[in-house]
């Protein structure tokens, strides 16, 4: 299978914290990974170092054969959406996405089609300050879509998502994944992920602790896999 | 990087900040000149220093451009929206390079409206008082010319200042504590060298009437000079930090 992501020995110390310890993993093309670990195990800022948002101590990650701040036009390749959707809160949503939208080089009509998909398009003359975290999510999500990219990279898009907006997600990634897209996705909610996701890199205070295909981790569903999760990560020491 | 530099303008345009503060900058400019053209007696009014006072209001919208340039930079970084800005274009310095360019144009703006009002108001003023225009040709170009210049490159001090620090209410406590204090005070006390300062010498080339100040050519090199050195120190430190 390619490979569309490669993190290669990713190290990230803050001071004397080591956030970040010697992660490796690499992503196959069409496949759903999902991207696990307690609280503070340093899964954003793994994804904020694939991103070129922060940089390595030391190794280096590669997205689509190159570090990510040497794509040309990232957009078109690689949408992704960090914790919390960055608004400001005077700006409407159909703006925040037309500020982007100048940057990807892509028409206004691919705006009202991603407010459309993520079913936006009633709230986006609206200032993000009167979004819910689900509507901002669902936002960030939208601008993530805005460049038509083949890979996507979401920290925790289920958070603050009703329970059809979770399905709804599921469904999504599901069907983007299906069109030979891949998914890289975060997450804490397992029953959630253990139904989303093909694969699963786990990591525990910066490091790796599984990367495996989801039937090969667990054969008993849900419940198996938080099990895994427990035993392999110190979230499961008292 | 035009489609960066539609994206920068965009972001000023689509947020009330900007508007406020232009509205802001015109409505003290105006003020400025209503004060000092009412509270002089018509025989004071008549003499040039005076007038040129009167009509000094651009050197308010050179430090509103300044403000207008911190906070295009401090609310990405306050709002979290330097994220998606950098993930749409990695380019680090590109991003810097059409911040810079959407502020220059701004302050443009700011020094043009805020001369234009000041002129609209002081000239109202004299031909209601009854005095003429005293102010000479390479005075008044100063005066009406002038701030554009000051306010284009004090913007862009913003943005540097604003990529320095970062932390908005940190910026703005750090460039109101210059201008109000330390430019003034510096400039008070040892005035040969404080004219050499930034907020100085944009005054002296918005054509604010102070014998102390630089002469308009020169104080726009040093304005640039400052501008350059705070922009070569925010490229470095925008480089560099994890966002």
């Amino acid at each position: 299978m390619a490979t569309v992501l490669t993190a290669i020995e990713l190290t990230k110390h803050f001071g004397d914290v080591t956030a970040v310890d010697g992660l490796s993993f690499d992503l196959e093309v069409g496949s759903v990974t999902g991207f696990l670990g307690p609280n503070g195990a340093g899964k954003t800022t793994t994804l904020r170092m694939l991103l070129g948002l922060a940089r390595p101590s030391s190794g280096r990650a590669l997205v689509l054969g190159r570090p990510y701040v040497e794509l040309p036009r990232p957009a078109a390749h690689v949408g992704a959406m960090l914790e919390a959707a960055d608004l400001h809160p005077r700006r409407t949503g159909l703006d925040h996405l037309r500020v982007l939208a100048a940057v990807a080089a892509v028409p206004r009509s691919r705006v009202d089609e991603v407010l459309a998909l993520v079913e936006l398009s009633g709230a986006a003359r609206r200032q993000a300050a009167t979004y819910s975290l689900g509507m901002r999510q669902r936002l960030g999500l939208a601008a993530a879509l805005l460049g038509d990219p083949e890979l996507l990279i979401l920290d925790e898009p289920a958070n603050g998502l009703d329970p059809a907006g979770v399905r709804w997600l599921r469904d999504f990634l599901r069907a983007f994944a299906s069109e030979g897209r891949t998914v890289f996705v975060s997450s804490h909610h397992l029953a959630e992920i253990a139904q989303t996701v093909d694969r699963a890199v786990i990591i525990d205070r910066g490091r790796l602790v599984a990367d495996a295909p989801l039937d090969q981790l667990t054969d008993r569903g849900a419940a198996g896999l938080e099990d895994v999760f427990l035993e392999l990560t110190s979230a499961g020491q008292a | 990087m035009s489609g960066q530099l539609r994206s920068e303008l965009l972001k000023l345009r689509t947020t009330r900040t900007i508007a406020l503060l232009l509205a802001a900058a015109a409505a003290l400019a105006a003020f400025g000149a209503c004060v000092e053209g009412l509270s002089r007696t018509v025989i004071e009014l008549g003499g040039e220093n005076s007038q040129r006072t009167m009509l000094s209001g651009g050197t308010v919208g050179v430090f509103f451009a300044t403000l207008a340039g911190l906070l295009a930079v401090t609310s990405e970084f306050r709002y979290g929206t330097i994220r998606p800005t950098l993930l749409f274009e990695p380019r680090r310095r590109v991003v810097l390079a059409a911040k810079v360019v959407a502020a220059a144009l701004t302050g443009v703006v700011f020094g043009a409206v805020c001369s234009a009002l000041s002129f609209a108001a002081g000239l109202a003023l004299l031909s209601v008082r009854g005095a003429d225009l005293a102010v000479t040709g390479p005075h008044a170009a100063a005066l009406a010319l002038g701030p554009m210049v000051a306010a284009a490159l004090s913007a862009v001090l913003g943005v540097a200042i604003g990529a320095l620090i970062r932390n908005q209410a940190g910026a703005i406590v750090a460039l109101a504590a210059y201008a109000f204090v330390v430019d003034a005070a510096l400039f008070g006390a040892v005035p040969a060298a404080g004219r050499f300062l930034p907020g100085k010498a944009g005054d002296a080339i918005a054509g604010r009437a102070d014998e102390s100040l630089l002469a308009p050519g020169l104080a726009a090199v040093v304005l640039l000079a400052w501008t350059l050195a705070f922009a070569v120190a925010a490229t470095v430190r925008n480089d560099r930090s994890d966002v």
